[in-house]
């Protein structure tokens, strides 16, 4: 369960910053006012488009960063004051976030299982299940510096789960990968939805979010401008898919001229 | 501190499993003291022989009959080419041999006075005329040096005695006292000169690039590569993983200094053969070794923090490298400066100095004479700068800024 309450992320700009985004201001609201919840045996999927404040939301759920004002908790821990604890209940994946390129994936898994203090025995079924699920035992002692890209997106998934978490952000999931790799990850993501894990996903691919996805919050400029299950914000807006209704909302937020 | 101990261990496993790394941290140093401090010995070496084995070429102006003699008695002529020239052939080629002299082709120009023989003889009294021996040789050509030095001691010193002899019968008039030398000195303290004047400064520069080659990497090249911010969503503190780091960096670099230096200790009587000197490590007691280690782990620790705190700060390797260079120059000058000390006491505070007077420490300690007061300074310097450096690289660790650029 993710409780997200009037979340509001301030960034400081650098001069060197300011430059690079052409402003004078010396401040950047990144998520302005966010509310949302995230129940177990679901996926939400924060779609927006880039810049929107979809990581930037994540990374605070995932207590990488800290509200400049609001809450999260996280199955009942707040991610300020109890930090320790949401990490050992939460996997945050992302691109930018990779295993040690000079371990192989089997000793990254008993690496992170150690750090989450989990038994040996437990470990090694762990690992043997998740190694089989993504394909991965014939490769688990090779460098992942020598995996595909696939192979390492994969193995770090698997080692990811290692403590069984209970949430599971996961930061645009298919991004990078070959089709059937995404196909691999957004299937795993349904099941572990099935087994009652809560499931966070941003994204900015319309296609993905309208498969994948139980409940939509989109996020334009750093604020929540809809929320919904598909059929929903389909009704709410009048769409015939989530990408027409995706662009009406935008419209209305933005004003017509600023698209194109 | 469990997921320290993680930490370190995986690290250590990073550096300890990698074939690379263990070549390149632990295997090469000594290939690479062994192999230079050998070379500059050899190279010393030869040189010295060739020097000496060099048959001096010599010409010897209107060299009097006796001085003919002594030569031939004192076997000069078995070690040198001489030739003889009167003083017609050489008015008339002076330049040329003086040119010759000054390029290397002839090594010593001998001139004796045109009358000198008679001169001599007809000295009766003080203000008579005293005849000259003009020596002509060129200090930057290393056979003439060594041509000059060796026939004023094997020639002009016998021949000045023969013609004193001559001349006063009893030479013992002359000697009015005769002086004793003796050498007191410690044994601790004999042949250590060289020793105290480099191995500070060698051990500083070590220390610094065996920490800087593995922690640039660990820190900045993992934060660049994205994988240090996997450990960052572990449920441990940041000081944990800064602890783990520190830690198993430090132990990788001191084991690489460690080999450095005891490779360093055994090649360096390899170069010291060469310059014909000796390295005396008699200084190796209980006590010294251990304070030697103390100064050397602090200072590993200290170089091992610094160069994280700014690997965490750059935003990659390349920059990491940028920002580490000054400091590694700062870190050598101070190494240097003990090298030229006068040994003139030194005020206690400045062996707080972080490096310079950690420096001062190690010099002391080769020859010998540490002062504890300056040693304790120096280990208290060391703990209060490294836990200073630790705290601002914790707190680099926590800032978003830092990790995530926000």
């Amino acid at each position: 369960m993710i409780e997200i309450r009037d979340l509001t992320k301030i960034y400081k700009l650098s001069n060197k910053k300011k430059a690079e985004l052409k402003t004078k201001d010396s401040e950047k609201v990144a998520v302005s006012g966010v509310s949302l919840e995230a129940h177990p045996g679901e996926i939400y999927g924060l779609l927006g488009p880039n810049g929107a404040g979809k990581t930037t939301t994540l990374r605070c759920v995932a207590t990488l960063l800290k509200p400049t004002k609001g809450e999260i908790s996280v199955c009942g821990f707040d991610t300020v004051k109890e930090g320790k604890q949401v990490r050992d209940k939460i996997c945050f994946l992302t691109n930018e976030i990779k295993l040690d390129p000079h371990f192989s994936a089997s000793y990254m898994f008993d690496f992170f299982g150690g750090l989450h203090n989990i038994d040996e025995e437990t470990l090694a079924k762990r690992k043997d299940f998740f190694f089989e699920r993504f394909g991965i035992t014939d490769f688990k002692d090779k460098k992942i510096e020598d995996l595909s890209t696939g192979m390492k997106q994969k193995a770090a998934i698997a080692v990811s789960l290692v403590h069984d978490p209970e949430v599971i952000i996961f930061d645009e999931p298919t991004n990078g990968l070959d089709i059937i790799t995404a196909r691999v990850v957004t299937d795993f993501l349904k099941e572990l939805r099935d087994s009652g894990k809560t499931i966070i996903v941003s994204t900015h691919i319309m296609s993905e979010a309208q498969k994948l996805c139980d409940r939509i919050g989109m996020i334009i400029d750093g604020k929540k401008v809809a929320e919904g299950t598909l059929s929903s914000l389909l009704a709410q807006e009048n769409a015939e898919d989530l990408e027409d209704a995706f662009f009406k909302v935008y419209k209305r937020v933005k004003g017509e001229d600023k698209i194109g | 501190m469990k997921g320290a101990r993680r930490i370190i261990k995986k690290e250590l496993a990073r550096v300890f499993k990698d074939k690379k790394l263990i070549f390149t941290m632990f295997i090469m140093p000594a290939i690479l003291m062994f192999a230079i401090y050998g070379l500059i010995g050899k190279l010393i070496a030869s040189a010295n022989n060739d020097i000496i084995e060099h048959k001096s070429a010599v010409t010897i102006v209107n060299a009097p009959e006796d001085f003919k003699q002594v030569i031939e008695a004192t076997g000069y002529r078995l070690m040198s080419d001489v030739s003889y020239s009167d003083e017609a052939g050489y008015e008339s080629r002076k330049t040329d041999i003086e040119n010759e002299v000054i390029n290397g082709q002839t090594d010593l120009l001998v001139c004796f006075d045109k009358n000198f023989e008679a001169d001599y003889k007809a000295y009766e009294k003080r203000g008579d005329k005293i005849p000259g021996i003009n020596i002509f040789y060129n200090s930057t050509e290393n056979y003439s040096q060594q041509a000059y030095n060796v026939f004023n001691r094997s020639v002009i010193t016998p021949y000045r005695e023969t013609l004193q002899q001559a001349r006063l019968g009893d030479l013992e008039k002359l000697e009015v006292f005769g002086i004793n030398e003796q050498l007191l000195e410690k044994e601790s303290k004999k042949d250590t000169q060289f020793l105290s004047m480099m191995l500070p400064y060698l051990l500083v520069i070590m220390l610094f690039s065996s920490a800087m080659g593995i922690t640039v990497d660990a820190i900045a090249g993992e934060k660049e590569r994205g994988t240090l911010s996997s450990m960052l969503l572990a449920p441990i503190s940041r000081s944990e993983i800064v602890v783990g780091k520190l830690v198993s960096l430090s132990i990788s670099s001191t084991l690489s200094a460690f080999v450095y230096c005891v490779s360093m200790i055994f090649a360096m009587p390899m170069m010291m053969q060469g310059m014909g000197g000796e390295v005396n490590f008699s200084f190796i007691s209980v006590s010294s070794a251990l304070m030697l280690l103390a100064i050397i782990l602090l200072m590993n620790l200290l170089f091992v923090s610094l160069i994280s705190l700014l690997s965490i700060v750059a935003k990659d390797s390349k920059t990491a490298s940028t920002l580490v260079s000054p400091v590694y120059i700062v870190v050598v000058m101070a190494g240097v400066m003990t090298m030229f000390s006068s040994g003139a006491e030194v005020a206690t505070w400045k062996y707080a100095i972080p490096v310079y007077g950690n420096a001062l420490v190690i010099q002391q300690i080769c020859s010998g004479e540490v002062v504890m007061s300056g040693f304790l300074a120096s280990v208290a310097g060391l703990v209060v700068m490294i836990a200073v450096i630790i705290g601002l690289t914790t707190k680099a660790f926590n800032s978003e800024k830092i990790m995530f650029n926000a």
